[in-house]
């Protein structure tokens, strides 16, 4: 050994020493939530992260999961799908949480395949059609009914709306470039074609996008009667104020991420007469189910304002706290074992925050109900709802 | 005690390593690296083959800017050329990842030569910019040439298998990228002693000279763009088996921008500045979100706050960087390793 390489021994057990680190011990279930607070989607994404954050916090208060105290790990992901590709590794591989709630479309289909092969139960906030099949996508779950059948419930609504006017209604979609605003398109596109409506347009909408001017003068061209908007509140309000400019009588709806509280709040009269899909109550509704929400909301942030989407966070910590305490009632608590507890939700009561929902072993789809929400005087104004059957044909779509 | 190198031939002048103690160090690094999936955790081994990735891609952005002097913002291009080109190999013919990451390399190559053509003419802003469009015309492609690249919503690529043998995860894939980044970091290491590589530098150093000199600009421009846009396309390739889904969104322009801030912060001109650099930055942001998880218990904001404070300290730490040390980490260690071997007569 010549004189470097004696120097060179002591240095590096001194780096490896320092580099040691100390492993915690934990009692608690841990649960990964992957929000998106800073990115395209955060107009929504961080109202309903604040209820899954408050919802966890006043389980642990009233008891937790049979004692077991709850840890939310939390991770902004940005709505890019390589960052919540790193984030669920890291959740799976390293904190390794029991399970995951999670946020988009895109990356919730793009995490599929590992989700199965982790077997890790992923509750997301999507709720795309495609998740809704378990011999394809067993361990994903969400609490509201799909895109596809709310795509489908507001389509009802128009189909009613147009009743005793001559000729088809004549619809428009216009959706966002990415997977949660394509998601629920093929449906519509069938449903239109079997329903007697004249799909007459398509608006892809970049995202984010300034106006959408230029495609509310094609779907002005093509006559379109009614336009679903496949986005988020903020692109809704780009459309909504753009579609006043250009003085469009066209009758609007929107989504469950488009159409909230929030939405008469940015776009102001631009919003009057809007249709949306509104699988929960907004914040406040007189509800069984609301007393808990105000109560917190009152007794640590009562300046806060909340949206239906702060009650979709909530609805869903209340749903996947129930499997949690079921399958911890049952044995250990491991992914297979919090997949079989969802599969026993039957008509599980949410106290009307949203539709009862249920779980099987061959069919993933919560809730079948769609309400229908419209702005009447900058206030939501419940007008319809439709139900969707679980069509064996539909699963998965 | 010695103090100091002495070269008393060529030979030992052109040696690799420039000492046998830092061939056995690499020996040793090399060794701990390959035991690292014996216990390592699956988050610490993403970060590993990220890191692989990483260093591939920008030793090939490297090769081009920082050994020829062609400054390109066209990497996030080359690596969704790479990625693509592995979706559409895996999907359609079922290869096997031995014919399937040089293949990709290979069309990452020929697309990069393609956009190496203005190179000609164009020089520095001017060849950026051109870059620059190669970047948004394959974002473009990868949006909508549907049928091959399956659009916003991706296409999935099966993993990586040989011989029934398949690297379905970040622990297996680790031991495919180890070896393959050494491989590739060798053969660039020993290409900048050859007449190719020596002509790279003259261009760089000055283009006129190496062109008096004998030295065919143009092709060898093309050719280090054909080099570069290889290595680029193999850490494409190897990022979409690691993925198994890729759409357009794992290629934003900021990826561009970050290899070329790893050869910066690494250091110009340097195969350890590249691997030094692509660790730097890849790590940056890891400890960052470890620091900010860790105060978010008594700071619920810093969630929120992460991502300002991973794009302001990449920011600030470029700029310091061209401050304080233009010549990157590579020139650091150089001065660390002069020190060392001085010893007891450095200061």
């Amino acid at each position: 050994m010549d004189n470097e390489t004696k120097r060179f021994v002591p240095a590096v057990l001194l780096l490896l020493c320092t580099l040691g680190f100390a492993a915690q011990a934990a009692d608690e279930i841990k649960v990964g939530g992957i929000f998106d607070l800073t990115g395209v989607t955060s107009d929504v994404g961080k109202s309903y992260a604040s209820g899954v954050r408050d919802g966890v916090a006043w389980t642990n208060g009233s008891g937790g999961i049979n004692g077991k105290q709850i840890k939310l790990i939390e991770v902004d992901y940005g709505y890019k799908i390589p960052e919540a590709v790193a984030a669920y590794k890291r959740m799976v591989g390293d904190d390794k949480v029991v399970l995951i709630n999670g946020w988009g479309t895109g990356d919730t289909e793009g995490l599929k395949e590992f989700v199965n092969k982790d077997k890790v139960p992923y509750i997301s906030a999507s709720f795309s059609g495609h998740l809704t099949n378990p011999a394809k996508t067993p361990y994903n779950f969400f609490v509201a009914p799909s895109y596809s059948d709310q795509l489908r419930a507001w389509l009802s609504w128009v189909k009613a709306d147009a009743k005793g006017k001559p000729g088809n209604p004549k619809v428009a979609f216009m959706y966002g470039d990415n997977a949660y605003g394509k998601s629920p398109m093929e449906a519509g596109r069938q449903f239109c074609k079997e329903n007697g409506l004249d799909l007459v347009d398509e608006a892809v909408l970049p995202s984010p996008f300034p106006d959408a001017t230029s495609q509310l003068l094609n779907l002005k061209a093509k006559g379109a009667e009614y336009a679903y908007i496949n986005v988020t509140t903020t692109g809704v309000s780009t459309v909504l104020k753009d579609a006043k400019k250009l003085g469009l009588t066209i009758k609007f709806g929107s989504n469950p991420y488009g159409f909230s509280e929030a939405l008469p709040a940015v776009a102001k009269e631009a919003a009057e007469g809007v249709t949306g899909v509104m699988p929960d109550v907004p914040f406040g509704e007189d509800v069984p189910g609301m007393k808990r929400l105000t109560d917190f909301h009152a007794k640590h942030h009562p300046a806060d304002t909340h949206d239906a989407l702060y009650v979709r966070g909530w609805t869903y910590v209340l749903v996947w706290t129930e499997a949690l305490k079921r399958a911890d009632k049952a044995g250990p608590i491991t992914g297979e074992s919090v997949r079989a507890a969802f599969e026993t939700l039957v008509n599980f009561d949410l106290g009307g925050l949203t539709s009862n929902v249920t779980y099987t072993a061959t069919d993933h789809r919560p809730a079948t109900k769609t309400p229908i929400y419209q702005i009447k005087g900058g206030k939501l104004v419940k007008v319809a709802e439709y139900d969707m059957p679980r069509k064996p044909e539909w699963l998965g779509q | 005690m010695r103090a100091g190198g002495f070269h008393t031939s060529y030979r030992s002048d052109m040696a690799l390593f420039d000492s046998p103690l830092a061939r056995r160090a690499v020996w040793l690094l090399f060794a701990a690296l390959a035991c690292a999936p014996l216990f390592a955790t699956s988050y610490w081994l993403d970060v590993l083959n990220r890191i692989c990735i990483a260093v591939i891609a920008a030793m090939g952005l490297n090769i081009l800017t920082g050994y020829t002097g062609q400054i390109s913002l066209g990497n996030a291009a080359f690596l969704a050329v790479g990625g693509y080109a592995t979706a559409a190999m895996t999907n359609r013919f079922e290869w096997p990842f031995p014919v399937v990451i040089p293949l990709s390399g290979l069309v990452a190559a020929l697309v990069g030569m393609l956009f190496g053509i203005p190179s000609l003419r164009l020089k520095g802003l001017y060849l950026a910019m051109a870059t620059l469009a190669a970047h948004f015309i394959v974002a473009f492609a990868s949006t909508h040439w549907e049928s091959v690249t399956g659009g916003v919503n991706g296409i999935a690529v099966p993993s990586a298998h040989l011989f029934g043998v398949e690297l379905g995860d970040d622990r297996r894939l680790f031991w495919l990228f180890l070896p393959l980044t050494a491989l590739l970091l060798l053969f660039a290491r020993n290409l900048f002693r050859t007449r190719v590589g020596k002509a790279f530098v003259a261009i760089r150093d000055q283009d006129l000279s190496a062109g008096v000199m004998g030295v065919d600009v143009f092709r060898m421009k093309l050719l280090s763009f054909a080099v570069s846009s290889f290595f680029v396309g193999v850490a494409g390739s190897l990022l979409a088996y690691q993925a198994r889904l890729i759409s357009p969104e794992y290629y934003p322009i900021s990826l561009a921008i970050d290899s070329l801030g790893m050869i910066i912060v690494g250091g110009l001109g340097s195969v350890l500045g590249s691997v030094l650099g692509a660790i730097f930055v890849t790590l940056l942001p890891e400890l960052l979100r470890l620091g900010t998880s860790a105060l978010s218990g008594s700071f619920p904001g810093m969630t929120e706050l992460f991502a300002s404070i991973k794009m302001g300290t990449f920011g600030l730490v470029l700029i310091l960087f061209l401050i304080y040390e233009p010549q990157g980490l590579a020139a650091s260690w150089r001065r660390l390793h002069a020190w060392w071997r001085l010893y007891p007569f450095s200061s």
